[in-house]
């Protein structure tokens, strides 16, 4: 589904992921973890298609097409979801709304009719209450004023309505009390079948608690140094990321 | 002997179109009229250099010749009933040119409750005529000069007016000259009373050629009695070639309310003054403001804030969309007086600017003279966020359409705030319109 093949990219002409390479097929989940600086976060804005984020060398398909030559919203389109970090506020826009119109963009890609209005407000209702959010949600604008632990929420209520094929979710453990962790992690994995895949990048081992990895790769310096199952993620845990980095 | 000739200047001009007025309009508001002239010529006509008028070009304004005509022939009911908003047919109050008109108002709704009349008690004269002893707005002195009749709206104590009222300033156009009108309204809301009131401005021939436009000049009071509320949304939708000045003043006493929202689209100049006083405790104000700018659309804001007592609350949010060679100003001072403590005060001010020939001013300022309040203000002008447009290209939005969500979103925080739903409708189609075609 996704290959990265020796990918080099960064921003301002400094070069932060330095030679990358890694297979995603469908029905995996690739955890990314790695200290603070690793490239982590370029990674995620690279695959995105940010455009202050600059590939230099290497390439990156999603299902045989050149992921670098499409911009943001059509990756979108083709079925990658990006969970950020830290979502954009976007005051004056609803958030209701706003998810109608992006479900809408997704149906007119795919040939399909927009979707009724009533129908979509169903829809919203359902995947809202999965993830136990209140319906005050509907009726607020796009993130605004929300709480850290709300964004990264209202981010996987996104991922639930688009249902995309590929979703990379930055660090959306980080910010969340155990509770709330919880319930997100239960969302993610609701939405989990054998046909899409998922790459979580964390900085932490808990998050892989709830949602068990396939594949775990450590980042350091720009760099996978060592790739493995879900029980290198307790080994990160217990003994910090200096014995994987330190071998770089 | 020889007789000198001088050249007319900008006061004289307004000094014989006043003679002319006076001959046609005998009014028994001349004492008030007298006074606000002489009141003017102390003045003087406001230059760039004048506090008030710093970012408002009147050099146009003081180069046009005007006429004064209060005449309302040819404004039909259909155009009337076209302007009023749902819920409103049988609370309107119509003033054409600046004069009430009965005819064309239609107050059945609203008659057991509120009372209009011309300005004939003494009290009222004499709180007229007090306020212009300290009038430093030449547009408010010229507005009082030349408006032939005041109109006095007034809602007695714990009345409750059971619908919206709405008022719509009707104002037509100058066939050879343009034509200035002014108009004077007087509010006098009792105690725990609460009112809701709509003002619209309108021109009747939008856009004809041969049209010379108008010059709408108008002063409104609002004495809020203790415990009162009020919420005011004034809609401001005159053609591009009128200009349209208006100034609100409005005293609150204690506990009272004062909600406000003003939205502009804006003209060749469009000047918002509001003087707002917190004379007693606990009173609260908000003042919103929001403007959508085109072309060689101009709106202005000039915002003073008294807080005069302690434990009183204004809020003050404006925000502009401006593009092409619009321009926007905002000169906005909050005062706290001395012994005004627990005073609460924010003042936030943002432009969008969506062109490079576009143009905003802001000057947000405040004077505290207390030392136990909480105050904030701020000013932002800057483009459409790129980390926004970047989120919403990550859910499958397209550039443009990303850009115009945003865009409208900015200007719709302001107009969600509008508590009639048929006035943000019609801003919906109208003011947001505007950034549709617009190549944002």
């Amino acid at each position: 589904m996704l290959e990265i093949k020796d990918l080099h990219a960064g921003v301002d002409g400094e070069e932060i992921v330095k030679g990358i390479s890694l297979s995603v097929n469908k029905g995996e989940i690739h955890a990314i973890m790695g200290p603070n600086g690793s490239g982590k976060s370029t990674l995620a804005k690279i695959l995105s298609g940010h455009p202050v984020y600059e590939a230099t060398a290497g390439e990156i398909t999603f299902e045989g097409k050149n992921l670098l030559e499409m911009d943001a919203e059509e990756r979108s389109l083709a079925g990658i979801f990006m969970g950020f970090q830290y979502p954009v506020e976007v005051p004056g826009v609803n958030n209701a709304e706003f998810l109608r119109m992006a479900y809408n963009a997704r149906q007119v890609k795919a040939g399909k009719e927009e979707i009724d209005p009533l129908d979509f407000d169903e829809l919203l209702s359902e995947k809202m209450k999965t993830l136990g959010m209140e319906k005050k949600y509907k009726e607020r604008n796009l993130n605004d004023g929300f709480s850290g632990g709300e964004k990264k929420k209202n981010e996987i209520l996104q991922m639930a309505i688009l249902e995309p094929k590929l979703a990379i979710l930055d660090e959306t453990d980080s910010g969340l009390d155990i509770d709330a962790l919880r319930v997100v992690s239960e969302g993610i994995n609701k939405l989990r079948n054998e046909n899409n895949a998922l790459i979580l990048i964390t900085h932490y081992q808990r998050l892989l608690d709830y949602i068990k990895p396939d594949f775990v790769h450590v980042l350091s310096q720009g760099k996978i140094v060592k790739s493995g199952d879900k029980t290198l993620a307790q080994e990160l845990e217990s003994q910090g990321y200096d014995w994987v980095t330190a071998a770089d | 002997m020889t007789d000198t000739i001088t050249e007319p200047t900008e006061e004289t001009v307004f000094l014989d179109l006043h003679k002319k007025f006076m001959e046609d309009n005998k009014s028994s508001s001349a004492p008030i009229q007298e006074k606000a002239l002489s009141r003017f010529e102390t003045l003087g006509f406001p230059h760039s250099k004048h506090e008030m008028y710093t970012y408002v070009n009147t050099k146009k304004l003081a180069a046009t010749v005007f006429s004064v005509s209060s005449s309302s022939a040819g404004i039909s009911e259909s155009f009337i009933a076209g302007h009023i908003y749902a819920g409103c047919e049988k609370s309107c109050m119509v003033f054409v040119n600046g004069v009430f008109d009965a005819a064309l108002s239609s107050l059945q709704a609203i008659e057991a409750t509120v009372k209009i009349s011309s300005l004939e008690k003494t009290e009222d004269k004499d709180f007229v005529l007090a306020s212009l002893e300290n009038e430093n707005d030449v547009f408010a002195c010229l507005a009082n000069a030349f408006c032939t009749d005041i109109t006095v709206v007034e809602i007695a104590d714990k009345t409750q007016v059971p619908v919206p009222i709405q008022v719509l300033f009707v104002s037509t156009d100058g066939s050879s000259l343009p034509v200035m009108h002014s108009s004077r309204l007087l509010w006098k809301v009792g105690k725990l009373a609460e009112v809701k009131v709509i003002e619209k401005f309108v021109g009747v021939q939008e856009n004809q050629k041969g049209q010379k436009g108008y010059f709408a000049n108008s002063v409104q009071d609002w004495s809020i009695a203790e415990g009162a509320g009020v919420v005011l949304t004034q809609v401001q939708s005159d053609p591009f070639d009128a200009w349209n000045f208006n100034k609100t003043r409005v005293y609150i006493k204690r506990n009272a309310r004062f909600h406000s929202a003003n939205a502009s689209s804006g003209s060749v100049l469009v000047r918002n003054h509001f003087d707002l006083r917190l004379e007693e405790e606990g009173a609260e104000l908000i003042l919103n403001g929001v403007s959508v700018l085109g072309g060689k659309e101009q709106v202005h804001n000039f915002v003073r804030i008294h807080h005069e007592a302690p434990q009183c609350i204004s809020r003050q949010h404006f925000k502009n969309v401006i593009n092409d060679e619009g321009r926007s100003s905002f000169d906005g001072t909050v005062i706290v007086c001395q012994g005004a403590q627990l005073t609460s005060a924010d003042q936030l001010i943002n432009n969008l600017m969506l062109s490079d020939d576009c143009h905003a001013d802001n000057k947000p300022n405040l004077m505290i003279f207390a030392d136990d309040v909480k105050c904030t203000h701020g000013a932002t002008i800057g483009q459409i966020d790129e980390e926004q447009m970047f989120y919403l290209q990550t859910r499958g939005l397209s550039k443009k359409f990303a850009k115009e969500l945003l865009t409208r979103g900015f200007a719709e925080s302001i107009i969600q705030t509008i508590q009639f739903p048929e006035v943000v409708k019609e801003l919906s189609n109208t003011l947001l319109k505007k950034l549709e075609t617009s190549n944002v």
